[in-house]
C-alpha cells in the first residue's frame, strides 16, 4: 500500500457537517494574537467539542478582524462545525462597541446554550456586557468544566487567590451561560485538516468607538511592583557561583532578583532583596533558587510560590523538600546552558 | 460632579490556609481588608477630588453584610457611604448587585463616573464594573493605572498587551482601575474615629438602605449558584532532574517557559 492510495481514502472520509437550525449549540468568540489565532481559543474550542459531544449540539466559532477569512480553516480544524466570521477594517482593533453590535444581535438570533471566550482582555471585556444583555451567567477564569447532564448546566471551577483552592459554581437556569476559560488549562485540540468547511459571513455595521484611543502614554512610568508582590522571582545563594549569571537570569525572565540571608552576607544582594522570614516574604507564581541551600527562614518566606525551581550541588539541600524541579548540580554549570535555551 | 466608588472586602490572604490533604479551608486570622484594586479606586476618586470639586459616594459592592470598607472609605475621605443590606441580598452574585448598584445610583439621582476594581484579590471576577456600565449604556475603561477628568471628559492610561495607551471617554463612564496602580492614603484617624462614633463632620455619613426598597424580589434571584470548594492535589515531592547539566537546562528552560505563558 504506497502513501497515494493512504490519502485517497483519508480524503474520502472528508468529514461534512450541516448545521442545525433553531439556535442552541456551544460557541467560541475566537481571539486573535499576532495575526493567529490565539492558542486559548483553540482550546476553548477543544472545551467546546467535549462540551458539545455530552449535550448533543454543534460547536460554532465567531472570528471578528479584519482579513480574517483565511483563519477560519484552522478553526474548523480545531473542531468547530460552524464559523462565522466578521471581517470588516472597521474591527481591525479591538474596541467594545463595534465588537458588541456584531455579537449583541448574533446571539440574540442564534440564543446560544453555552458561550465561551478566552480570559484575554478581549473576553474580560465582552463577556460581562454579554451576559448583562441577554441576561445570562457569567463565570470567569475557568480552569475545568464539568456538565449536569439532566440540566445541561455546566459546573466550572475556577481559581482563588491565585490557585490555593478552587470555587465551583453553576448557572442552573439562566441561559446563555457564558464563560471565560484561562489559557494553557484545557488540552489543545489536535488540528484534523481533512476537517473543513464554508464560513457564514456577517453583516457588519460597523459601531463607532466609544471610548477613544490618543495614542501610546510613553511617558508613563508604572509604579515599581514591591518583591513582596512579584509573579517572578529569581533568587541565589552562596552556592550561585558567579552572581551575574543569576541577574542575566532574572531580566530573560524579567523577574525580580532576590536572594538568601547568605547572599546579603556576602555582599551581592540589597537588604529589601533578602527573602526571609525576617525579611521578604513572597508568594510567586515561580521562584528559581539558584545556590541557596534553603534553610527554615528561607524556606518559610518563599514556601506558599506556586512553583519552585532549585538548583543546587547538594543532594541533601533542604530546598529540594519544597522544589518542584530540583537540579543537583553547579549552578555554574547549568546557568550558562539555560541562559541559551532560554533566549 | 459625583463619583461612585465601589467597595468590596476580601478576607485577608495572610490569615488564610488552604490545607491541600485536608481538602479544608483554615480561617486562622479571620482579618478583611478592602479588595486592592477597589481600593486604587477609591484613591483616584480622592485625587479627583482634591483636584477639583467633587462628591465620592462609597457603596458596597458585595452581598455580606459588612459596612466597616465603607466606614474606612469614609475616613479616606469619601462624602458619604451607601450601605446596602437585607436578608434577601446574602446570597446575591454580581449581576444582583451590579442591579442594585444601578438602582442606588437612580436613587442618588444620577452619578457623573463610576470607579471599580478591575479584579478581585481572591475570585478573580471583573465582571460587576462591565455589568453596570452595559445596564446604565455607559463607555467602560478597563484596567486603568492612571485617571484624571476634565471637561466632561475621563482621561486613563491603560495597559494594552506590552506598552501602554491613553484612552479617552466622555462622561458619564465607567472606569476600573487595576490592582496596584495607586498608593492608596491611609484612613485619617479622627475621621475613623468619629464615624464609628457617628460624631463630627462624618456623622451620619454613612445611610443603610433595605435592599427590598431598591429591588423587586424577582430582581434579587441570583443568575449563578455556588456549589463549593476544591482542592488542588496534594503537592508531591519534586521531579529531580537527572543527567548532565545541558539537558537538565533544558528541561528547566521548559518548565520556565510553560509557566510564563500561563
Amino acid at each position: 500500500m504506497d502513501a497515494s492510495y493512504l490519502d485517497l481514502m483519508m480524503a474520502q472520509q472528508e468529514e461534512t457537517f450541516e448545521e442545525a437550525e433553531g439556535g442552541g449549540g456551544v460557541w467560541v468568540v475566537a481571539d486573535l494574537s499576532g495575526g493567529q489565532i490565539a492558542p486559548v481559543t483553540l482550546e476553548a474550542i477543544g472545551a467546546a467539542r467535549t462540551l458539545a459531544d455530552s449535550l448533543g449540539a454543534y460547536v460554532y466559532a465567531v472570528l471578528l478582524g479584519d482579513d480574517v477569512t483565511s483563519l477560519s480553516e484552522t478553526l474548523y480544524q480545531a473542531g468547530a462545525d460552524g464559523v462565522r466570521l466578521a471581517d470588516h477594517p472597521g474591527l481591525a482593533r479591538f474596541a467594545v462597541e463595534p465588537y458588541l453590535a456584531v455579537l449583541g444581535p448574533l446571539f440574540e438570533e442564534e440564543q446560544p446554550e453555552i458561550i465561551l471566550f478566552g480570559a484575554t482582555d478581549v473576553g474580560q471585556a465582552l463577556a460581562p456586557r454579554l451576559a448583562q444583555r441577554m441576561g445570562g451567567g457569567l463565570i470567569e477564569r475557568v480552569t475545568a468544566v464539568a456538565l449536569d447532564e439532566s440540566t445541561r448546566a455546566v459546573k466550572a471551577t475556577f481559581p482563588v487567590y491565585g490557585g490555593d483552592y478552587f470555587g465551583v459554581v453553576t448557572c442552573p437556569e439562566a441561559r446563555p451561560q457564558i464563560l471565560t476559560i484561562m489559557a494553557g488549562a484545557f488540552a489543545r485540540p489536535f488540528l484534523d485538516e481533512y476537517r473543513k468547511g464554508e464560513p457564514v459571513m456577517l453583516d457588519v455595521e460597523p459601531a463607532e468607538a466609544v471610548v477613544r484611543l490618543l495614542g501610546p502614554a510613553e511617558d508613563y512610568q508604572p509604579p515599581r511592583v514591591p518583591l513582596s508582590e512579584a509573579r517572578m522571582v529569581v533568587a541565589g545563594g552562596r552556592q550561585a557561583g558567579s552572581f551575574d549569571a543569576v541577574e542575566d537570569l532574572a531580566e530573560a525572565l524579567d523577574a525580580h532578583l532576590a536572594g538568601d540571608r547568605g547572599a546579603w552576607d556576602a555582599g551581592l544582594i540589597a537588604a529589601d532583596q533578602i527573602v526571609d522570614v525576617r525579611g521578604v516574604t513572597v508568594s510567586p507564581d515561580v521562584y528559581v533558587a539558584v545556590g541557596i541551600r534553603g534553610d527554615t527562614f528561607h524556606n518559610a518566606a518563599m514556601g506558599d510560590a506556586t512553583f519552585i525551581v532549585a538548583i543546587h550541588p547538594d543532594p541533601t539541600a533542604p530546598i529540594f523538600e519544597i522544589a518542584d524541579l530540583c537540579v543537583e548540580a553547579d549552578p555554574e554549570d547549568v546557568l550558562p546552558a539555560l541562559l541559551e535555551a532560554l533566549t | 460632579m459625583r463619583i461612585l466608588v465601589i467597595l468590596r472586602r476580601v478576607l485577608d490572604p495572610a490569615g488564610i490556609v488552604a490545607h491541600r490533604r485536608l481538602r479544608r479551608l483554615f480561617i486562622n486570622r479571620e482579618v478583611y481588608i478592602i479588595q486592592p484594586a477597589d481600593e486604587c479606586a477609591l484613591e483616584a476618586a480622592l485625587r479627583i477630588k482634591d483636584a477639583a470639586e467633587a462628591e465620592v459616594v462609597v457603596a458596597s459592592g458585595q452581598p455580606e453584610p459588612d459596612d466597616d470598607t465603607l466606614r474606612r472609605g469614609i475616613a479616606m475621605g469619601a462624602d458619604r457611604g451607601i450601605y446596602v443590606s437585607g436578608e434577601a441580598f446574602e446570597n446575591a452574585d454580581e449581576a444582583v448587585v451590579a442591579r442594585a448598584l444601578e438602582a442606588v445610583i437612580e436613587r442618588l439621582g444620577g452619578v457623573d463616573l463610576v470607579l471599580s476594581g478591575a479584579t478581585t484579590l481572591d475570585t478573580g471576577q471583573s465582571q460587576l464594573g462591565l455589568r453596570l456600565a452595559e445596564a446604565l449604556g455607559w463607555p467602560q475603561i478597563v484596567g486603568a493605572w492612571q485617571l484624571e477628568v476634565a471637561g466632561g471628559e475621563v482621561r486613563a492610561v491603560c495597559r494594552d498587551s506590552e506598552q501602554y495607551i491613553r484612552v479617552e471617554a466622555d462622561l458619564p463612564a465607567v472606569v476600573s482601575m487595576a490592582s496596584g496602580a495607586l498608593k492608596p492614603r491611609y484612613p485619617d484617624g479622627v475621621r475613623l474615629i468619629n464615624i464609628y462614633r457617628d460624631e463630627g463632620e462624618v456623622a451620619e455619613a454613612l445611610q443603610l438602605w433595605e435592599v427590598d426598597e431598591l429591588l423587586t424580589p424577582e430582581e434579587l434571584s441570583p443568575v449563578v449558584e455556588t456549589l463549593g470548594r476544591d482542592f488542588p492535589p496534594e503537592r508531591e515531592r519534586g521531579e529531580r532532574v537527572e543527567g548532565p547539566s545541558e539537558e537538565a537546562a533544558q528541561v528547566v528552560a521548559e518548565a520556565l517557559r510553560q509557566r510564563m505563558r500561563g
